[in-house]
């Protein structure tokens, strides 16, 4: 479904992707971690083309993703992106920010997209505040209200840029929750973490990045109980311990 | 003798109703072309194309750096040169629509760049075309910034109409003009013109201020 093929990337003269390969097949759950500045963040981004890539090649359902002549739009309404800091539309209404895409992107008309939204948005457990602005959310509330908003495309893929890292520990959970149950829908996932009980419960892989390259891969109980590189047994001790 | 140039001035009062007309006209052409033109170069200058983006930026230098006055002598006196006539009446519409939609280029494109990074990569990330990333969300957030400055160059092109007069549209200030040969009281016929420029600059003043207010909150 995903296909990472020999991609480099560089920011000046820093490599934040070196040769990175990388397969990720229909319904997987795959969690990224490792430090920061270690290129996990941007390497999710190349996915949808937030991020160019200046060498090798990134296949999305047969789609080259950095092609110029590719329909982008098409591409991008098949993948959600949950961003660290939500970035809700903060001049709309939930519901408004939910329905935005399907409106304008798939046509779908308004009363129908409404239906969908108010799905979506029931997915999340958020329909009792469809008129409310984002200011007036928890943050919690918010990133749930931006995953019903990746959602209400329908995608194949749902991408996460550390959803949780900006929110206070007591919000986590319900945000954890929803992803979870997405898991169970079959949903393809790539998520950037450090929550090890969520790699741990729904993940089928984990893949460990330091300074641009892929160390090491694994099952979360592989990965998390027996690391086969210092670097990631060393960066396992630290979250542990945080 | 002042009442008597005051009942001269009274007499000739539609001249100025005349002038105050085209210099409305002026304004109100300009207001709505320098907008047009200015949104479109606002977006451009905050945009990602590195070579338009310079060739407005090169345009917005030019046209701060001059005067208006220069301007205006160019559109009028210098093009005829390299073939292109205009009337006085186009040109002063021209001249303004360059002076104009610089600044108001400069007004958008500070309001685009106040909008946070993430909200373009959300909205490109959902599938938005370009576009619409700014017609529905970048604009509209956008609009809170560039609203009160802009009716505040609202006022000021209102005012830089009276500089057109050099090259003799009979707009308001050289209605003044004419009128100050035959009715020798400065004071008082510049005092009427500036008293209509009030009338029609003062609305947009009491809005500027209204919006900035509103806004701030």
């Amino acid at each position: 479904m995903i296909e990472f093929k020999n991609v480099n990337k560089w920011f000046g003269k820093l490599h934040v992707l070196n040769h990175i390969n990388l397969k990720i097949p229909k319904g997987e759950v795959l969690v990224i971690c490792g430090p920061s500045g270690s290129g996990k963040s941007t390497l999710i981004r190349c996915i949808n083309r937030l991020e160019k890539i200046q060498k090798g090649e990134i296949i999305v359902n047969n789609t080259l993703v950095h092609d110029k002549s590719i329909n982008l739009t098409k591409l991008r309404g098949q993948i959600g992106f949950v961003f660290q800091q939500f970035h809700l539309y903060p001049h709309m209404t939930v519901l408004q920010n939910v329905m935005l895409a399907p409106v304008n992107v798939k046509k779908i008309a308004r009363e129908k997209a409404e239906k969908i939204a108010m799905k979506k948005l029931d997915q999340v457990g958020l329909t009792g505040k469809s008129g409310s602005f984002p200011a007036q959310l928890s943050g919690g509330q918010q990133q749930r209200v931006a995953i019903a908003r990746g959602l209400a495309m329908s995608p194949e893929i749902m991408l996460f840029d550390e959803p949780t890292s900006a929110l206070d520990p007591e919000m986590i959970g319900e945000v954890l929750d929803v992803m979870v149950n997405l898991v169970s829908e079959g949903m393809t996932m790539c998520v950037v973490t450090h929550e090890m009980g969520f790699a741990k419960k729904v993940a089928d892989r984990v893949l460990f990045m330091d300074e641009g390259k892929i160390i090491e891969t694994g099952t979360p109980d592989d990965f998390f109980d027996n690391p086969k590189t210092d670097r990631a047994a060393d960066f396992i001790g630290k979250i542990l311990t945080h | 003798m002042m009442a008597f140039y005051f009942a001269r001035l009274v007499e000739i009062f539609p001249f100025f109703l005349k002038g105050l007309w085209m210099t409305s006209k002026i304004a109100f052409i300009s207001l709505v072309t320098c907008t047009l033109i200015g949104f479109a170069l606002g977006m451009i200058r905050s945009g990602n194309n590195i070579i338009l983006k310079r060739i407005v930026g090169i345009y917005v230098a030019f046209v701060r750096g001059t005067p208006f006055v220069v301007q205006i002598f160019i559109v009028f006196f210098i093009l005829p040169e390299w073939g292109i006539q205009l009337e006085a009446f186009p040109a002063a519409l021209l001249a303004m629509a360059i002076m104009g939609s610089a600044f108001i280029c400069e007004i958008v494109a500070g309001g685009i760049d106040s909008i946070s990074r993430g909200q373009w990569e959300a909205a490109a990330s959902s599938g938005l075309t370009l576009v619409q990333q700014l017609r529905l969300i970048i604009v509209p957030q956008a609009m809170k910034v560039i609203l009160p400055p802009l009716v505040g160059q609202y006022v000021l092109l209102i005012k830089d109409t009276s500089v057109v007069s050099v090259i003799g549209v009979m707009e308001l200030t050289r209605v003044g003009w004419v009128t100050v040969v035959r009715i020798p009281e400065g004071l008082m016929v510049f005092s009427l013109v500036g008293a209509l420029y009030f009338i029609i600059s003062y609305p947009l003043i009491l809005i500027s201020n209204y919006l900035e207010q509103k806004m701030a909150v």
